[in-house]
């Protein structure tokens, strides 16, 4: 339900082939963000020439509430929590062991570290050094994957039940014997600095980070990429990159989270015991800061030649734990969010200025931002600019109750397919650890959201979105928008981008 | 220690009904969750195109969310969405797939508006315009203003002739798709979007008779039409002479791309040809991961893999990004000669029961959720005949023997069977790159 805002993600599954590079039909719409429409036209009169029967459209019955599932929770004989999600039919199995930290923690001159730790975790442990390791793993069919975020990192595994007790322990070596030697250390490094240049020749990733870059405050960690940038990265060393491993990869900081078809829960929390319940070693104490709001402006980054520009425009919002946010939701599902969005109806389907314009917010554990984003042909930049900040702008149009009412249906219903998996679970699971959040978050939040009315949505989205001070980037050719954005009435800086 | 489930090759049960009309109907009960997945097939894809009509298909596609004789434009995603579903469509070189997952209680309104969309068309002149810049736009955001996007369309034109059916991308060009015209909407409407050219399925928290009772109200009345006929494909044997082509462009590092003319999908031979792929090109275990990117550290990464096509043959891939100053001939002989290695050898019995686990892992999860189960229940029984395959493909995959991989490696992946597609960053990204560090 939430956008995720990570640089990885649960490990892909196999090369499909058929499925991988179709042309989607639409842009998916984000949950959690989303938005409605005007209560526009009704169908048009039954041409005579219909003489089917089911031409009366037929009613739905209001989806009901699906609650979030709630895991049996646990503790080992070391005192590491774990969370047991019994999901039948889920054959595959989802582990994540969820770390507890803060990226702010990083030293200035290695930020990038903890990434580089999770990518080179799975090159080889003490007990299965090199390639072997990888092959145990996969001999059992696992997928194993890490992923950073600013208050967090998933070590998260996917196996099928069958093959759970033998891919188990290994899943513990990654954490509790970790390899990384100076020669994979060095190796990740040089990949992580093609990432990098992977990133910056990409458009739409060129704008999210320099967004972020934006809107977030210059001081805070949060603002800069998880997996770091060239001049941090380039100085990691082996040596640097165990010596931090030691402090994040610890027993205290530590939570297991299983999810699908466990059987006999008690013979898996037995192997979870034996794997992690004799591991030792200092607890850390993890704060997670608040980060504070960038500056309004606009900048355009030059990629002369593009044919398109990526656009961000928004600012600082706020977190889950805000009073707002379920009617922010709600908002955010109006204006931006669904096929039928506001700013998706007028820039897509009216327009054809783009194959998707959407608004998403992104809570952070604490602060956030939000952000109007979409790819635009260049000669319609400036009016897409224009549009989308007369559109952004609710006071003269409030949500009415229609758009309120999709929104709450929309979010009830989409949420026991939403939640169906064992790695959707695992994943909401972990994500609400990494938040700070309750067991039972989901339902809470659900629950908020049925009460908001259009006055509540109008009014929190009011709060926070700005269209006087709005943090604006636009990734394209400078020499054809600088023009187009001065005339949306914006004030650009142009950057060239760094290659 | 025994395992703790052993539930994993339990079937999903398969009912299969046939319309009147010719739709084939497959229902799926599974009450896990009160959902219900809707997901049709129809047997029109990019092969289908005309000439000069390329991306047809999946402009078509856009098209049919923009109303029919009792939808309004639009109101097929505000009405879907508001009663909680998820929904989209997707078009491909072999179909075209429309979807929604949602509350059950909305399975009536989901096959009313498929049903709707199948009997009728409402498209204006303005809203086909529109589309077709949406679908304009989509092409530069997913392929031209992307560094290395037009690798796919490259690919293609190298592997099958400009008029094979697989000749040219789904998302087609530019030019043809400017040229396209209102008439084609109708006409490709009346020839393709049938009954009898589609599957249904249904699949979540149903009985097998409301199911097939809710389908009968709303797709039964449609009528009985013929099946089009399909394309002729007859298989098209390997490639020779080593066609190659060379991409010049703003990128941030050279690639090398092999591509090939493989077995249809639905045979035991390219099951077995995609466990080589597995094995060449996929994980950090596969041969040209270890060799290219651990071992000499010439590759940013390296992969291999198929791409399942019904008409006669498949693709086949195997690829390289090399890392800077990694000359670009160099990693190519090098892919050769790992495939080369492995056409000699065939693969270790670890290696085979690796991949095995791999596929088990992989299929499984593609049937985890009533979405996707439902979209391979309409892909098997549109391209193959029988949605029950979804049931037996992980025992149909664990009977294929080192010796199948082998001989299918070295039938379908001999390097002389190859083309080539090398990608180098242009002179000026270089000299920047260099100035930079």
């Amino acid at each position: 339900m939430t956008p995720r805002n990570h640089e990885g993600g649960r490990p892909p599954s196999n090369p499909d082939t058929n499925a991988q590079n179709q042309e989607g039909g639409r842009p998916p719409s984000t949950p959690d963000t989303n938005a409605q429409n005007q209560e526009g036209g009704r169908p048009p009169s039954t041409p005579d020439t219909n003489e089917r029967a089911s031409r009366v459209r037929p009613e739905v019955a209001a989806p009901t509430p699906w609650p979030f599932p709630r895991p049996e929770r646990h503790q080992l004989s070391n005192g590491i929590t774990v969370l047991l999600y019994d999901l039948p039919g889920q054959h595959v199995i989802s582990t994540s062991l969820v770390l507890d930290h803060s990226l702010a923690a990083e030293p200035g001159p290695y930020e990038g570290i903890t990434a580089m730790v999770a990518r080179t975790l799975t090159e080889g442990t003490t007990a299965h050094p090199g390639e072997r390791f990888a092959e145990l793993l996969e001999n059992q069919g696992a997928a194993i994957g890490a992923d950073v975020d600013q208050s967090g990192t998933q070590v998260m595994m996917d196996v099928p039940a069958t093959r759970l007790a033998a891919a188990m322990p290994l899943l513990a070596e990654v954490v509790r014997l970790p390899g990384l030697t100076d020669s994979d250390v060095r190796r990740q490094v040089d990949l992580r600095l093609a990432d990098l240049a992977q990133l910056r020749a990409n458009s739409a990733a060129t704008a999210g980070i320099e967004y972020r870059r934006r809107v977030v405050d210059t001081a805070a960690r949060a603002g800069r990429p998880a997996g770091g940038e060239d001049a941090q990265v380039s100085t990691l060393t082996g040596a640097l990159v165990r010596d931090w491993a030691s402090k994040l990869l610890v027993p205290a900081a530590t939570t297991v989270v299983v999810g699908g078809d466990l059987g006999d829960a008690s013979a898996v929390l037995d192997l979870v015991e034996s794997c992690f319940g004799d591991w030792n070693g200092p607890a850390p104490s993890v704060v997670h800061p608040t980060p504070g709001a960038g500056l309004p402006g606009c900048t355009i980054i030059d990629r002369p030649g593009s044919v398109q520009a990526d656009l961000r425009l928004g600012g600082w919002a706020v977190d889950r734990f805000d009073t707002r946010w379920p009617a922010l939701r709600v908002a955010s599902y109006a204006i931006g969010g669904s096929f039928n969005s506001r700013i998706n109806t007028v820039l897509r389907e009216e327009k054809g200025y783009t194959y998707g314009a959407r608004v998403a917010f992104t809570p952070l554990r604490s602060g956030g931002w939000w952000a109007a984003q979409g790819s635009f042909r260049t000669e319609v930049v400036g009016d897409a600019i224009a549009t989308a900040r007369d559109l952004l702008d609710v006071t003269v149009a409030p949500f009415t109750a229609d758009e309120v009412r999709d929104a709450q249906q929309y979010f009830t219903g989409a949420s026991p397919l939403q939640y169906a998996t064992a790695d959707g679970v695992v994943d909401q699971a972990a994500l609400q650890l990494m938040m700070g959040l309750p067991d039972d978050y989901l339902d809470q939040s659900l629950a908020q959201v049925l009460s908001v009315t259009p006055q509540l949505a109008t009014e929190a989205y009011a709060t926070i979105v700005d269209t006087e001070q709005l943090t604006c980037v636009v990734v394209g050719d400078a020499e054809a928008l600088e023009p187009q954005v001065r005339a949306a009435g914006l004030e650009p800086t142009v950057v060239p981008i760094e290659s | 220690m025994p395992p703790l489930s052993s539930l994993t090759t339990r079937p999903y049960p398969v009912t299969q009904h046939r319309l009147d009309n010719g739709l084939h109907v497959v229902i799926s009960p599974d009450s896990a969750t009160p959902t219900v997945a809707v997901n049709l097939w129809y047997d029109v894809g990019s092969r289908h195109e005309e000439p000069g009509r390329t991306g047809f298909a999946h402009l078509f596609e856009h098209l049919m969310f923009q109303g029919s004789a009792n939808v309004a434009s639009g109101e097929h995603f505000k009405l879907l969405q508001a009663a909680g579903a998820s929904l989209n469509a997707t078009t491909w070189f072999d179909r075209t797939n429309y979807f929604e997952a949602l509350p059950t209680g909305g399975l009536e309104l989901a096959l009313w508006l498929e049903a709707d969309r199948m009997a009728s068309l409402a498209v204006t002149a303005e809203n086909f315009a529109t589309q077709r810049e949406v679908v304009k736009e989509e092409k530069r955001q997913r392929y031209d203003n992307v560094p290395y996007g037009d690798v796919t369309e490259r690919l293609v034109a190298l592997t099958f002739p400009s008029d094979h059916p697989y000749g040219h991308t789904t998302i087609g060009s530019m030019a043809d798709l400017d040229a396209a015209e209102l008439s084609d909407v109708q006409t490709f409407f009346d020839r393709h979007y049938r009954a009898s050219n589609a599957v249904l399925s249904v699949v979540g928290d149903i009985t097998v008779d409301t199911a097939l009772a809710a389908v009968e109200k709303y797709f039964g009345d449609l009528p009985a039409l013929p099946k089009p006929p399909r394309p002729e494909a007859p298989p098209l044997p390997a490639l020779t002479g080593v066609p190659r082509a060379e991409a010049t462009a703003d990128v941030p590092s050279d690639a090398v791309h092999f591509s090939y003319r493989t077995p249809a999908r639905g045979t035991a031979e390219f099951d077995a040809f995609d466990l080589a792929t597995t094995i060449l090109g996929h994980g950090h275990t596969s041969r040209l991961h270890r060799r290219l990117v651990r071992r000499d550290e010439l590759a940013e990464s390296a992969g291999a893999s198929s791409m399942a096509l019904i008409g006669g043959n498949s693709f086949g891939f195997a690829s390289a990004r090399c890392r800077a100053g990694a000359d670009p001939a160099r990693v190519e002989s090098i892919l050769v000669a790992e495939i080369e290695q492995f056409i000699a050898d065939g693969p270790t019995d670890e290696e085979l029961q690796r991949a095995k686990a791999t596929f088990e892992r992989w299929w499984l999860q593609s049937l985890s959720r009533i979405d996707s189960r439902a979209d391979q229940f309409s892909g098997y029984a549109l391209l193959e005949g029988d949605p029950e395959l979804v049931n037996h493909r992980i025992a149909a995959v664990n009977r294929i023997d080192a010796a199948a991989v082998q001989q299918a490696a070295a039938a379908h992946l001999a390097p002389d069977q190859r083309a080539v597609l090398t990608y180098r960053r242009s002179a000026d990204t270089a000299a920047n790159q260099e100035n930079q560090s």
